[in-house]
This record gives structure tokens, C-alpha cells and sequence, in this order.
């Protein structure tokens, strides 16, 4: 990080060269037309230039366009310098200086965020201008008319120039409701696979998992059946030489009300959908879309189960209780071989001061299963090519602007200056601020416009760093995306999933009973919101022609 | 001097205010809600107006036309439609309340009967002349003034599996269903157990000691002191603690939320826990109404079996 500072530091003083305009603490108008952003100590003094036409119209070094408001965002807490409220904290004395207005933080812990932004909303309090919201409540959101359009804005060059343009058509989808941009771009959530490339390659552990299983490790696995069968060998094994306890096949996150289901979304989609163009029986995940009975009992989401219940004993049992800290905490210890999560790990591995697996960490698009159920044939097909099935599973948590906002256009401007290029590039090099990956100007050349520089002047390892992109790049262009569910009451059919999953892998239910389960809850549910409502949702939700 | 009608009237209206604002308008308002499927629509109309500097002038753009902003007026609607006794036949169907129940039912059962009976035994041994006994009756109450969320936090930490104190034990203290429940329990009985202690050694202190000399004359068995003597005469107080820590008990909520959030599964998940989650997470508030009544109901059956026999053993 300290070279990212030097060179920064460089930049500035090429910059300072040219002599400001206008220098504040936070803001420096230069000459050349461009601008710089200074953040706190606390912050390593990052210095990020960005172009005064990037900025808007409405800016300028004497110009506070929105001297005297006030506003108020609410966002998962994190802390100043945790993921998602990390970056609020970092710009908001920035936009402070730079518009006159004044931001006030509300925190909440990300398990009551849905809560408390949906008191506020569904009673008129309008506590907040703005909310870090998951794509998952959009289906709420709009249902009840609770956030603003953003085109407008976006488009009239007043604002902080950012674009839906660089997102891929999954991400662009969940920022989005029906072709009308709602969502601020920030984070991009998605679940890829991390491996310890170190261990894959190592020629002993190779020769001794041939004789195992009688076949090449694979590296990174092709197939979750060859995932399950390198975990299997790794488990029990002390191949963490920091300490003299056993390590793990692989560790999850299953605490139940956090993010535990999120695994088995991710996981089940190659074991569930059967190809083809969508239909009744092909490309659908969640719900039959002429009726809305729910498929996550299917055959295909049953197995999907089976198999992650199966996986789990290869990581440790405390997993059942752990969210996504301890889990990722484990890995970066060195403690297990395989985790599957969010953009965060790969960055928070090259953090020396927490991590022992910096420049041993693989990165790849989550492997798919070699068989899955085909809803036509109504029987599991066994394949040869397995397809890779992506996803945007997660919030991708992002800035919306409140319908009861007395500033919308201040709130606005906030989210949008940390959605400029120049910043939203600058967080997706770092670890610290939860703030993944997944624009087209973050990808490396080829496929993007960064370069590998960029990266590595922010500490990065080159081979980490190369990996855990391209991982991400494949991800989120897979030709087979998992459907992303957002209809309302997309937060209760979460809710009874996820306990009926987490009943399952604490062994307090069977696969096929949990999601039997679920299946019931689910359809209680949709006959309360009204059946004739959910399924018109859910067809426009994933694009259903009839 | 005697009060008038008048005076007496208003020296009891803060209590009679409290009851009506605090106990009698939520009871009527979450019965009446009961009844119906509530739901809030939030009527927002906008209007762009000039923006004004601080002089009162409009802000004008380079183009000379005036900058607009953005001024909000919202009306909130709350919608009752009624929906008779819906939201009380789905308890009847309901698997994830029927667990709640059965959670709340193992909580309370085996908390209370853990924290009276270490709370009597503690009393008992704490009933006579010991070195340095009033410090270690401080200590011992500490637990009672630690807020059930914090308690529900240290616990995580002492609960911690990977590494936590209490790891080298091996046992699934946060991660298997039964043992969830009980490490819950066991939160509950570090917090309240103090409490029940207290009270009885306050009881066993009151017991005069010539009585318990004349019973030394008929038996030295302790056994039977404590079976025929004390037991009867601290049957009254039993019976208040084991009231007062059953109403309290059935709420348990705190050490939920901050525990294991009602998991593994719903392994943890009490009455008032689900119906927070069921009015406040997914906003059904006629439903949740009904689970409190059920609650409320639960509670009210018990006490009123507990106050008859209060009433047995003072007549």
C-alpha cells in the first residue's frame, strides 16, 4: 500500500506543480483541469486525481452547490475502515468540502439494515436522504414506490459522471428495474472460488492425491465433484505450518440470518437448472413461472444440498455458527484449502497483518456440477461439460436515494462521486473497503482497461491479483447466470430458506425435509402477497415471455 | 385532614395515564391488529422549487435559468383490512411457531428449574457465618446488573469454537441445535441465578432462629429440617420467584438476538424472537399480534395457576 502512496504522493506533487487553483484540505482545484481528492491520515492521505469535467457541471472550486443541506445515509456498519461503510467514511469530508453540504452517517449491523430501512420507508418517517441497500430488496423498494430513478441525473452532466455502461448485463440488471437505473454503481458481489494454489501445485500432495483417488488433481478443479474430492484429501492434514492443529478441506459461512444461504444458491444452480432457452422446465431456478410453485425442492436443488452437507465435513464444525468474518479469517490464516465467497478475500489476503496466504491464493469461476437435473426428462443427466454457471449472489450493496428524501439531489451527488472511475477504480485495488470488482475499466487488458500496475503498486501479489480478476471477469460474463431473485418479499422467502438450510447442515433436518420445507413456506407466502402479483413479478423479474 | 374526591383523583392520574398509554393502548391496538392484515402506503408528491442562496436569491446556472431543488410532501396511509380470525388459524398451522413454542417451553422449563435450584442451594450455603461472605455475595449478584445483549455478546466470545475459552472442550457450543439451545440456557442461568439466590437468602434470613433451634431438639438430619421446615416456609417466596422469573423468562429475547440469532435453524428461536422477526423484519404485523396474544395467553395461563397456589399456601 505504501508504494500506492508514493506513487500517489508523486502524482500529487507533478500535480501541485502545475500549481492549484484552489486548495483545500480535502480539495485541490489545479490548473491543468483536474482535481484532487485527498482522504485522511486515516486513510493512508490517498491522494486520487480525477478530471474537473468528471465532476460535473455543478462543481467547481468556487462553487458549493449545495451549501446548507444536510443529509443523512444509512448503511451497513462496518466501521470507518470496514467494508461498504469504510468508503462513506473515507469521502464524506471530501464531499463535504467539495458541495457545502453536511453528511450525517447512520449505522446499523448489516442483519437489521432491511429492517430499519423498511420502518423508515413504510412509515413515512424519511429518516434517511439515502440507504446502502442489497439488490435483493428491490422488489420491495419498488413496490412501494421507496427510491428515485437516477437517469435523470445521471444523464444531465451536473453530477459526478459515471456510467451503467461498464457493468456486465448481470450486474447492470440488479442496479436496475425494468430498463430504469435505481442503483448507485459500487460494490459488485458475486461468489467465485478460492483455492490455495500453492498446495494444488505442490508435487508431493499431487503424486499422494493420484494414489488417493486415482486421477490428477486438478488444479484449479473442473467439476465440485473434483472439488469434493481435493478437500477430502487435504482434511485432517497440517499443512499450515503456524501452528500443530489439523487444517480443513474447506471452510463456509453458514450462520443462519447472516449470509449462510448464500452458498447453497451459488452452489445449486449447476445441479438444478436444466439448459436450454427459458421455459417452464429449462433455465429456471426459484419458481415455476406459470404458476409460481416453488422448485427448490427439485431433485436437482435437493442434491445440490446433499452435496454441500457433504462438502462441510471437510471444514470445521464451528463453520454452522460462523458469518462471513470468521470464515474468511480462517482461510486467511492458511487453515483450509477451499472457500467460496465474495470479491473481498483475494484483497484482504494480501494484508500481511491478517493474512498468511498473500501470493499463494488461486481464484477461479466456481466449478459446476458433472450432473444435474433434467426437468424435461425429469431424471439427472450425467455430463462431460459441465457448464460454468455465474452469479451476482450477494447484495452488491449500493447507494439509492429515498422517494422521502428532502435533498435528493445532494444524496444523489454523494453516491455518485465515490461512483467516478477514478474512485471506483481506486477502491477495488484495496482490501479494506468492500468494494468488489466487476466494471469493465477494473478488469486488466485485455478484457478491461486496467493494468496490472495499478494493482500491484496497491500491494498485490501479480499472480493473485491476475487470477482472482479473471475469476471475476468470467464470473460475471458466464453465458449461464444464476437468476437473481428481487421480488417483494424476496426477504422472507430468503429468511425461511435460510433456516431451513441451516437446520439441515446443523443436522437438525435432512436436505430433502429442509427444502420440502421451504417449498411449504415459500408457497404460504406468495398466497399472502397475493399469487396473481408474486408470479406477474417474478415473470418480469426474469424475463418470462409466456 | 382528609382528601377530597379531587385530590385523591389527581394524585392517581400519572398512574392511571401510564396504564392506559403503556399497558391498555398496545394491548387494544395489537388485538385490534390481530384482526386484520395491516399494511402502510406512503403518499409522496415533489415539487421542484428555486433554489435560494443565503441571501434569498435564486441560485441561477451558467445558462442563466434558475436551479431547481427538490421539496417533498409525504402523507403515510395505514390500511386495516379485516381479516377475522386468519392470522389466529395460521397459528394452528404454522411448524415454525409450533417450534418457537417448544424452544421457549425447553427454555424456560430447564432454566428455571436449573437457576431455583442453584439459586436455593447457593442460598442455603451462604445462610451461615463464613469468612468473607458479604465479597462473595457481591460477586455473586454482579451477573443481575449486566444488560442481556452484552451478556449475549461475552458469551459469543466464551462460546467460540475455533479458538474461544471454552474450545478445548470440543463442544459444539453455537453450531449443533440441542447444545445451541443449551448454551442459551446456560447465559440465562449465569444471569438470573444471582437473582433467585438473593431472594431466597433474604427468605431463609427471616426465618427466626429460635425455630430452628426447637426443630434441632426433634432431628439433627438436615435433610429433614430443610424437607419439613424450610421448604414449607419458603414455599411463599418460591412461588413469587419462580412467577416473577417465568413471566421474564417467556419474553426471552436479548440473549437471542445476540447469541445465535435463533439458529442453528430456528434451534433458538423463542416466541418474542419470532414475533420481532415476523412484525418488524417482515412486517406482518397482524400475525405477529396473534403470536403475542399466544404468547400473552401462555403467560397468563401459568400465573394464574401460580397465584392460585399462593393463595393455597397463605390460606
Amino acid at each position: 500500500m505504501n508504494r500506492l502512496n508514493a506513487l500517489l504522493a508523486g502524482a500529487s506533487a507533478l500535480a501541485l506543480l502545475a500549481g492549484p487553483a484552489s486548495a483545500g484540505e480535502y480539495v485541490e482545484w489545479q490548473d491543468d483541469g483536474s482535481v484532487l481528492l485527498k482522504l485522511s491520515p486515516e486513510y493512508d492521505s490517498a491522494v486520487i486525481e480525477v478530471p474537473a469535467g468528471e465532476l460535473g457541471s455543478l462543481f467547481g472550486p468556487d462553487e458549493q452547490p449545495f451549501a446548507g443541506d444536510e443529509i443523512t445515509v444509512l448503511t451497513l456498519d462496518s466501521g470507518p475502515k470496514g467494508g461498504i461503510s469504510g468508503p462513506i467514511y473515507a469521502f464524506r469530508p471530501v464531499f463535504e468540502e467539495l458541495t457545502g453540504a453536511k453528511v450525517n452517517i447512520a449505522l446499523v449491523p448489516i442483519s437489521e439494515l432491511y429492517t430499519k430501512i423498511f420502518l423508515d420507508l413504510r412509515n413515512g418517517t424519511g429518516e434517511y436522504d439515502g440507504m446502502i441497500v442489497g439488490a435483493f430488496m428491490y422488489g420491495d423498494l419498488i413496490d412501494g414506490n421507496y427510491i428515485l430513478p437516477v437517469d435523470d441525473w445521471q444523464q444531465s452532466g451536473d453530477f459526478p459522471a459515471w456510467s451503467y455502461d461498464v457493468m456486465p448485463d448481470a450486474l447492470r440488471t440488479i442496479y436496475t428495474w425494468d430498463g430504469v437505473g435505481y442503483g448507485v454503481l459500487s460494490d459488485a458481489d458475486g461468489q467465485v472460488l478460492y483455492y490455495r494454489r500453492d498446495l494444488l501445485n505442490d508435487p508431493e500432495h499431487q503424486a499422494a492425491f493420484k494414489a488417493e483417488h486415482g486421477y490428477d488433481m486438478p488444479v484449479p478443479p473442473a467439476t465440485l465433484q473434483q472439488l469434493r474430492d481435493i478437500a477430502a484429501y487435504f482434511d485432517g492434514k497440517n499443512f499450515d505450518a503456524n501452528d500443530p492443529e489439523p487444517d480443513s478441506g474447506v471452510v463456509l459461512h453458514l450462520k443462519v440470518r447472516e449470509q449462510g444461504l448464500y452458498h447453497f444458491m451459488t452452489l445449486a444452480t449447476s445441479f438444478a437448472v436444466t439448459p436450454g432457452e427459458l421455459s417452464e422446465t429449462q433455465g429456471v431456478y426459484w419458481f415455476n413461472p406459470t404458476d409460481m410453485t416453488p422448485l427448490i425442492n427439485s431433485p436437482g436443488h435437493v442434491k445440490a444440498l446433499e452435496y454441500l452437507k457433504d462438502l462441510a465435513q471437510f471444514g470445521p464444525d464451528a463453520q454452522v455458527s460462523w458469518s462471513l468474518g470468521e470464515a474468511w479469517d480462517y482461510f486467511l490464516r492458511g487453515k483450509a484449502v477451499f472457500n467460496f465467497s465474495y470479491g473481498d478475500v483475494a484483497p484482504l489476503a494480501q494484508d500481511e497483518s491478517r493474512s498468511n496466504i498473500r501470493g499463494k491464493i488461486g481464484s477461479t469461476i466456481l466449478p459446476a456440477s458433472d450432473t444435474y437435473w433434467d426437468m424435461n426428462k425429469q431424471e439427472f443427466v450425467t455430463t462431460d461439460t459441465p457448464r460454468k454457471v455465474g452469479n451476482v449472489t450477494g447484495g452488491s450493496w449500493h447507494g439509492v436515494v429515498s422517494s422521502l428524501s428532502d435533498s435528493p439531489e445532494t444524496t444523489y451527488a454523494f453516491w455518485s462521486l465515490m461512483a467516478t472511475k477514478p474512485i471506483s477504480k481506486w477502491l477495488a485495488t484495496y482490501g479494506w473497503d468492500g468494494v468488489d470488482p466487476g466494471y469493465s475499466y477494473q478488469f486488466l487488458e485485455p478484457v478491461g482497461e486496467a493494468k496490472l500496475e495499478d494493482y500491484l503498486a496497491a500491494g498485490w501479489d501479480a499472480t493473485d491479483v491476475q487470477e482472482y480478476l479473471q475469476a471475476y471477469y468470467d464470473n460475471f460474463n458466464a453465458e449461464v447466470m444464476l437468476p437473481y431473485l428481487r421480488i417483494t418479499g424476496t426477504q422472507e422467502y430468503y429468511d425461511i430458506l435460510d433456516s431451513n438450510l441451516s437446520a439441515a447442515m446443523s443436522g437438525a433436518k435432512t436436505p430433502q425435509q429442509a427444502l420440502d420445507d421451504t417449498a411449504a413456506g415459500w408457497e404460504q407466502v406468495t398466497d399472502r402477497l397475493g399469487r396473481e402479483k408474486q408470479l406477474e413479478a417474478y415473470q418480469a423479474a426474469i424475463g418470462w415471455q409466456g | 385532614m382528609r382528601w377530597t374526591s379531587s385530590v385523591r383523583n389527581f394524585f392517581l392520574m400519572p398512574a392511571v395515564i401510564w396504564v392506559l398509554v403503556f399497558t391498555i393502548f398496545p394491548l387494544g391496538y395489537s388485538l385490534y391488529a390481530a384482526f386484520h392484515n395491516v399494511t402502510n402506503e406512503t403518499i409522496v408528491n415533489r415539487m421542484e422549487v428555486p433554489r435560494l442562496d443565503k441571501a434569498g436569491e435564486p441560485v441561477l446556472r451558467p445558462d442563466g435559468t434558475p436551479r431547481m431543488k427538490t421539496e417533498v410532501v409525504r402523507e403515510t396511509v395505514t390500511k386495516w383490512e379485516f381479516v377475522g380470525l386468519d392470522n389466529f388459524k395460521r397459528l394452528f398451522t404454522d411448524t415454525v411457531l409450533h417450534e418457537a413454542i417448544k424452544v421457549t417451553a425447553i427454555f424456560v422449563g430447564v432454566g428455571l428449574a436449573i437457576q431455583m435450584t442453584l439459586g436455593l442451594a447457593l442460598a442455603m450455603l451462604f445462610n451461615r457465618d463464613m469468612p468473607g461472605r458479604s465479597l462473595l455475595r457481591t460477586i455473586m449478584i454482579l451477573p443481575i446488573f449486566t444488560t442481556p445483549v452484552a451478556a449475549g455478546y461475552l458469551f459469543f466470545t466464551i462460546f467460540y469454537e475455533e479458538g474461544g475459552p471454552l474450545g478445548w472442550t470440543g463442544i459444539p457450543w453455537l453450531s449443533n441445535p440441542s447444545w445451541a439451545l443449551f448454551s442459551v440456557i446456560v447465559v440465562d442461568v449465569w444471569q438470573w441465578t444471582p437473582f433467585c439466590f438473593l431472594v431466597f437468602l433474604a427468605a431463609l434470613q427471616g426465618i427466626p432462629d429460635e425455630l430452628l433451634e426447637a426443630v434441632k431438639l426433634d432431628t439433627n438430619s438436615n435433610w429433614t429440617t430443610f424437607r419439613e421446615v424450610l421448604l414449607p416456609l419458603l414455599m411463599p417466596t418460591i412461588v413469587i420467584v419462580l412467577l416473577l422469573r417465568f413471566a421474564e423468562a417467556m419474553k426471552v429475547f436479548d440473549i437471542v438476538a445476540s447469541l445465535t440469532v435463533g439458529g442453528p435453524g430456528n434451534a433458538t428461536q423463542s416466541l418474542s424472537y419470532l414475533a420481532f422477526r415476523t412484525g418488524l423484519r417482515f412486517f406482518d404485523v397482524g400475525y405477529a399480534s396473534a403470536i403475542a396474544y399466544t404468547l400473552l395467553a401462555l403467560v397468563m395461563v401459568v400465573v394464574t395457576i401460580l397465584f392460585k397456589r399462593i393463595r393455597t399456601i397463605y390460606a
